[in-house]
C-alpha cells in the first residue's frame, strides 16, 4: 500500500526531527566561547630557535618557494660566525592560505605551524609580520634539533666535528 | 656518418661524437659531472652509464667515452644502467654535506638535479664523513670542499684550458683535494670560470654570497660591456640589484666563458653614487622639466653664439640605439659638431682600423680557436682583452704556433717572440690570424692584408661599442670633440654618455649630460638626465669583429630595495616608480628630445640599413653588420 509506506517515512522523517531538538547542541557561542584546536592545527606561523637560543632559520628561501600564493619573502645574509641567516623576513598574513607547505619545506625546522588562528586585523597592512612579529624564543615542536650540528660549513662547531663527521683529512698525509 | 639508436630513436652523427653527445643531439638527457663540451672527456665521475644492447660493444658502458659506431643500440633506461647510475650517486653522496640550506649552489645544482634524477632521497650508509678545511682564494670565490664529488672538471679546465699554475689537485685516495698549495688570491685572469664549471658548490660567487637562490633570480640573455670583444653574458639580478654575471654560450664568440674583469664586474651598475635624479642647475626636477629646460638652454645658446656652437658628443660605450638618433638630434639643433669620440688621436685610429675590418677580414673568437698560426702584434691581450687570449691558448693546445711582436707581452701558452711581423712565415698557414690593438697604429696590418689573403685580423678596441662608435663617425662625418672644441666655436656640449676630460669642458659656458655613472662630465653639467646601465635596457653593441649584439633588460632601474628603509626590510609603502627609478635608456630620453624639438615622435632607433636589427634575436650568435 503507498498509502502506509508515505506516512511511514513521514513518521521517520519527524521522529529524527524531534529527536535533534532535544539534543544539546553542538555550536560553540565564539568568541564568547572558546575551543582549544589541535596541537597540528594550521594557523599564524612562527620562526623558532635552536636549543642553544640561534635562529634556526638559515633563509635558503626554501619557504618561499614552496609557498603556492608567494607571501613569504626574506632577504639572506652571512654573520660574522658564517651563519647564514635572515637579515628580513616577512609573512604576508593578509594572503597566506596556511597550507602548511612551508613548514613541510623546511629544511631547519624553522618556520612552525601554530594553532593560534585569531589575526584579524582592521588594516590589511597590520597583517604583513616581519622577522620580529615572527620569531619566538622557543623551539616549538621539535625541541632537539639543530641543523647547525649536521651542516658541514662548521658554524656551531669547528669544521670536521659535526655530528656524523670524521676530523678534517690531511691532504699532505702520505700513509694510504 | 655513423648511424646508431638511443631509446628506440634513430641517431646519426659525425665521426668521433660520444654516445652521450649523440643522445643529448635528439634530447635524451644522461647524468653526467667530469664530461663538459668544452672540457671532453674524463670519465672520473661513472655517472653516465647507458646499457649498450647491440653492435660492438655490449654491456654497461660509460657513454661519455664511448665513441659512437655503426649498429648500436643504446638504452639509458635499461633498468640495469638505472641501478648503476643511482649506485653511483649514492657513493657520491656517502662524503656530501648536509648543506643544500646554506650552500649557495641550490637550486643551480647540477648534484641536486642528478641525486634527485637519480632517485636518490634517503641516505643508508651510517658512516662518518669526511670533510676539509677550507682555503681563502680571494675576494671573488668561495671555497667549500666538503661538497666536492672529486669530477676533476676545475683542474681539467684551470690547468688545461686556462693555462693556470696556481691550483691543482692534491692528496689521494678518498682525500683528494682541489685548491692552491697554500690560501691566497687565484692568479689566473679566467679563476671566475670554476664557478660554472663546477657540477657542485665547491666554487662559489664570493661577491654574491648568500644573496638569492636561483628561482628568485631576474635573469636576461646580456653582452659585457667591459671590453670591445662583447662576450656573451647572463647578469643576475634580484631586487634591483645586480648579484652577479655568467658566462652565456655563444660558439663564435666567447664560447662557454668570460673572463673575471667581465664576471666581477657589477660594482658599478650597484655604485651607491650613480646619479638616478634628473637636475637642472644641480637643483632636482622631473624628467619633463629637464626636457624642457635642455631644449630651451640648447635655443639659447644658439641664439647667443650662432648656429653650430653646438657639439653633440656620443662615445664608444654608448648603446648602438642612442648612437643612431645622435645625427637626427645634431641635425635638429644645426649643430656644429657630432662627436663619438673625444680624442682625435682615438678616432683616428680606431676608424682606420676600422676600414680593414669591412671586406669580412674580421676573426672571431672562434676562428682564433681553430687558427693554426697567431701573431700578436704589439697589444697585450690579457690586458685589454682578456679572452682573446685565452682563445689563442685553445688554438696553441690544438698545435697552431704563436708569434709575439712587441715586448712584456704575457700569454698563457708559449710562444715565439719575432722582432717584426715579417719574420713570421704567414704564407705557409692555413688559417693565419693576426691580433692587433686599435690604440697602436705603428704596424699596421693594410699591406699584410694584401699580401696574405687568407689572413684574419682581430683588432683589439678600446671599448664595447668603439666599432658602432666608428662605422657611424665614418658614415655621419662625425669629428672628434678635441677638433670640434679647438676650432673654438663650440659653446655647449650635450655629452651622451661620454667621459669627457676637463680641459675639453674648461670654457664651454653649458654643459648638458645624460649618463648612468657618475663622471666628471655629469659634475660639470648644468642639466643632467638619468640613462640606464646596460643590464636595465634592451640594447644593441657591437664587438671587435662588428657583430652586433643584443642585450635585454635584466632589472628595473632605481635604488636598490637594500637599504631603503631604516627598519631593514623593504618599506610598507605602495608606489608604482621606485626611487630613483626615473632613468630611461639613452636612445628614449633622445627621443623625447628629438620629439620636443622636432615635434615628430620617434618611435623606432632603427631605420634604413639597420632596420634589420629590429627584430636581433639576444639568443642568437648576432649579426655581422657588415652582411646588412
Ligand atoms: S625554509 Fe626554513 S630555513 Fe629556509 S628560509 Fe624558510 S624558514 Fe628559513
Ligand atoms: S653542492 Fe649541490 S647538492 Fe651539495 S650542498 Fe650544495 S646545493 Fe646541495
Ligand atoms: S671542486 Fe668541483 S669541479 Fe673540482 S673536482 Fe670537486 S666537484 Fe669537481
Ligand atoms: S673579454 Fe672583455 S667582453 Fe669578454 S668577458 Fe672579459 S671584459 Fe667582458
Amino acid at each position: 500500500m503507498k498509502i502506509l509506506s508515505d506516512i511511514a517515512a513521514l513518521v521517520t522523517g519527524m521522529w529524527i526531527t524531534w529527536k535533534h531538538i532535544f539534543r544539546r547542541p553542538v555550536t560553540i557561542q565564539y568568541p564568547e566561547e572558546k575551543r582549544t584546536p589541535y596541537p597540528r592545527y594550521r594557523a599564524r606561523i612562527v620562526l623558532t630557535r635552536d636549543p642553544d637560543g640561534g635562529e634556526r632559520c638559515v633563509a635558503c628561501q626554501l619557504c618561499s618557494g614552496a609557498c603556492p600564493v608567494d607571501c613569504i619573502t626574506m632577504q639572506s645574509a652571512e654573520d660574522k660566525d658564517g651563519r647564514r641567516y635572515a637579515e628580513w623576513f616577512r609573512i604576508n598574513f593578509s594572503r597566506c592560505i596556511f597550507c602548511g607547505f612551508c613548514a613541510e619545506a623546511c629544511p631547519t625546522l624553522a618556520i612552525q605551524m601554530t594553532p593560534d588562528f585569531e589575526i584579524c586585523k582592521r588594516d590589511i597592512m597590520d597583517l604583513v609580520y616581519e622577522k620580529e612579529d615572527l620569531l619566538i624564543d622557543g623551539c616549538g615542536k621539535s625541541p632537539d634539533y639543530n641543523y647547525y650540528r649536521h651542516a658541514g660549513i662548521g658554524v656551531t662547531q669547528p669544521r670536521g666535528s659535526g655530528a656524523e663527521e670524521k676530523p678534517p683529512v690531511d691532504v699532505r698525509g702520505l700513509l694510504p | 656518418m655513423p648511424k646508431l639508436i638511443i631509446d628506440d630513436i634513430t641517431v646519426e652523427v659525425a665521426e668521433g661524437t660520444t654516445v652521450l653527445e649523440a643522445a643529448q643531439a635528439v634530447d635524451i638527457p644522461i647524468p653526467h659531472f667530469c664530461w663538459h663540451p668544452a672540457l671532453g672527456k674524463a670519465g672520473a665521475c661513472r655517472a653516465c652509464a647507458v646499457k649498450m644492447l647491440e653492435g660492438p660493444v655490449k654491456g654497461i658502458q660509460m657513454s661519455c667515452m664511448l665513441p659512437v659506431q655503426d649498429g648500436m643500440v643504446v638504452s639509458t633506461t635499461d633498468p640495469e644502467a638505472v641501478a648503476m647510475r643511482r649506485h653511483i650517486i649514492e657513493w657520491l653522496m656517502i662524503n656530501h654535506p648536509h648543506d643544500c640550506p646554506v650552500c649557495d649552489e641550490g637550486g643551480e645544482c647540477q648534484l641536486q638535479d642528478f641525486t634527485i634524477a637519480a632517485g636518490h632521497g634517503i641516505r643508508r650508509y651510517s658512516g662518518k664523513k669526511r670533510t676539509h678545511v677550507n682555503q681563502d682564494l680571494g675576494p671573488f670565490i668561495q671555497h667549500e670542499m666538503n661538497r666536492c664529488i672529486q669530477c676533476y672538471r676545475c683542474v681539467r679546465y684551470y690547468q688545461e684550458y686556462a693555462g693556470g699554475t696556481d691550483f691543482g689537485v692534491m692528496g689521494s685516495a678518498g682525500r683528494v683535494y682541489f685548491g692552491r698549495f697554500q690560501d691566497g688570491e687565484l692568479e689566473s685572469p679566467f679563476s671566475g670560470n670554476l664557478v660554472d664549471i663546477c657540477p657542485t658548490g665547491v666554487f662559489t660567487d664570493k661577491t654574491a654570497r648568500f644573496r638569492a637562490r636561483y628561482w628568485d633570480y631576474e635573469m636576461a640573455p646580456s653582452v659585457c660591456s667591459g671590453c670591445s670583444l662583447g662576450c656573451n653574458t647572463t647578469p643576475v639580478a634580484r631586487y634591483r640589484e645586480l648579484l652577479k654575471i655568467t658566462a652565456r654560450k655563444n660558439e663564435a664568440v666567447n664560447g662557454w666563458f668570460i673572463c673575471d674583469r667581465g664576471r666581477f664586474s657589477n660594482s658599478a651598475v650597484n655604485d651607491p653614487q650613480r646619479p638616478r635624479t634628473p637636475l637642472v642647475d644641480g637643483r632636482e626636477s622631473t624628467r619633463d622639466e629637464a626636457l624642457e629646460a635642455l631644449a630651451l638652454r640648447i635655443a639659447e645658446t644658439e641664439q647667443l653664439y650662432g648656429t653650430g656652437s653646438i657639439a653633440i658628443v656620443g662615445s664608444s660605450r654608448l648603446a648602438l640605439e642612442a648612437a643612431l638618433l645622435l645625427p637626427q638630434l645634431a641635425q635638429l639643433t644645426s649643430a656644429g659638431a657630432l662627436c663619438y669620440f673625444t680624442s682625435e688621436e682615438e678616432r683616428a685610429t680606431t676608424t682606420s682600423h676600422l676600414g680593414l675590418l669591412s671586406g669580412g677580414t674580421s676573426a672571431s673568437q672562434q676562428e682564433i680557436r681553430e687558427s693554426d698560426c697567431i701573431v700578436v702584434s704589439g697589444c697585450d691581450p690579457l690586458q685589454d682583452a682578456p679572452m682573446l687570449a685565452l682563445a689563442v691558448r685553445q688554438a696553441w693546445r690544438d698545435g697552431a704556433t704563436v708569434y709575439v711582436v712587441g715586448d712584456g707581452i704575457v700569454l698563457p701558452c708559449e710562444f715565439t717572440a719575432v722582432a717584426a711581423v715579417d719574420a713570421v712565415p704567414l704564407a705557409a698557414a692555413k688559417k693565419p690570424v693576426l691580433i692587433c690593438s686599435a690604440s697602436c697604429n705603428s704596424d699596421h696590418p693594410a699591406g699584410l692584408l694584401v699580401q696574405h689573403s687568407q689572413l684574419k685580423l682581430a683588432v683589439i678596441f678600446p671599448a664595447a661599442n668603439s666599432y658602432g662608435a666608428a662605422q657611424l663617425a665614418g658614415e655621419q662625418g662625425g669629428v672628434s670633440l678635441e677638433r670640434a672644441v679647438a676650432s673654438g666655436k663650440i659653446k655647449g656640449i650635450i655629452s651622451v654618455e661620454a667621459d669627457i676630460p676637463a680641459h675639453l669642458l674648461a670654457g664651454i659656458p653649458f654643459v648638458a649630460a645624460l649618463d648612468w655613472r657618475m663622471t666628471e662630465t655629469v659634475r660639470a653639467a648644468q642639466i643632467f638626465l638619468p640613462t640606464t646601465a646596460w643590464v636595465e635596457m634592451d640594447g644593441t653593441s657591437i664587438n671587435n669583429e662588428g657583430r652586433a649584439q643584443r642585450f635585454k633588460k635584466v632589472m628595473n632601474p632605481g635604488l636598490p630595495i637594500r637599504g631603503l628603509d631604516p627598519a631593514g626590510h623593504p618599506p610598507h609603502l605602495h608606489r608604482t616608480v621606485p626611487p630613483g627609478g626615473e632613468a630611461q635608456p639613452a636612445w628614449q630620453t633622445l627621443a623625447l628630445l628629438i620629439e620636443r624639438v622636432s615635434g615628430e615622435p620617434v618611435t623606432e632607433p632603427f631605420s634604413g640599413r639597420w632596420e634589420r636589427l629590429r627584430g636581433l634575436d639576444a639568443g642568437s650568435e648576432g649579426v655581422m653588420i657588415h652582411d646588412l
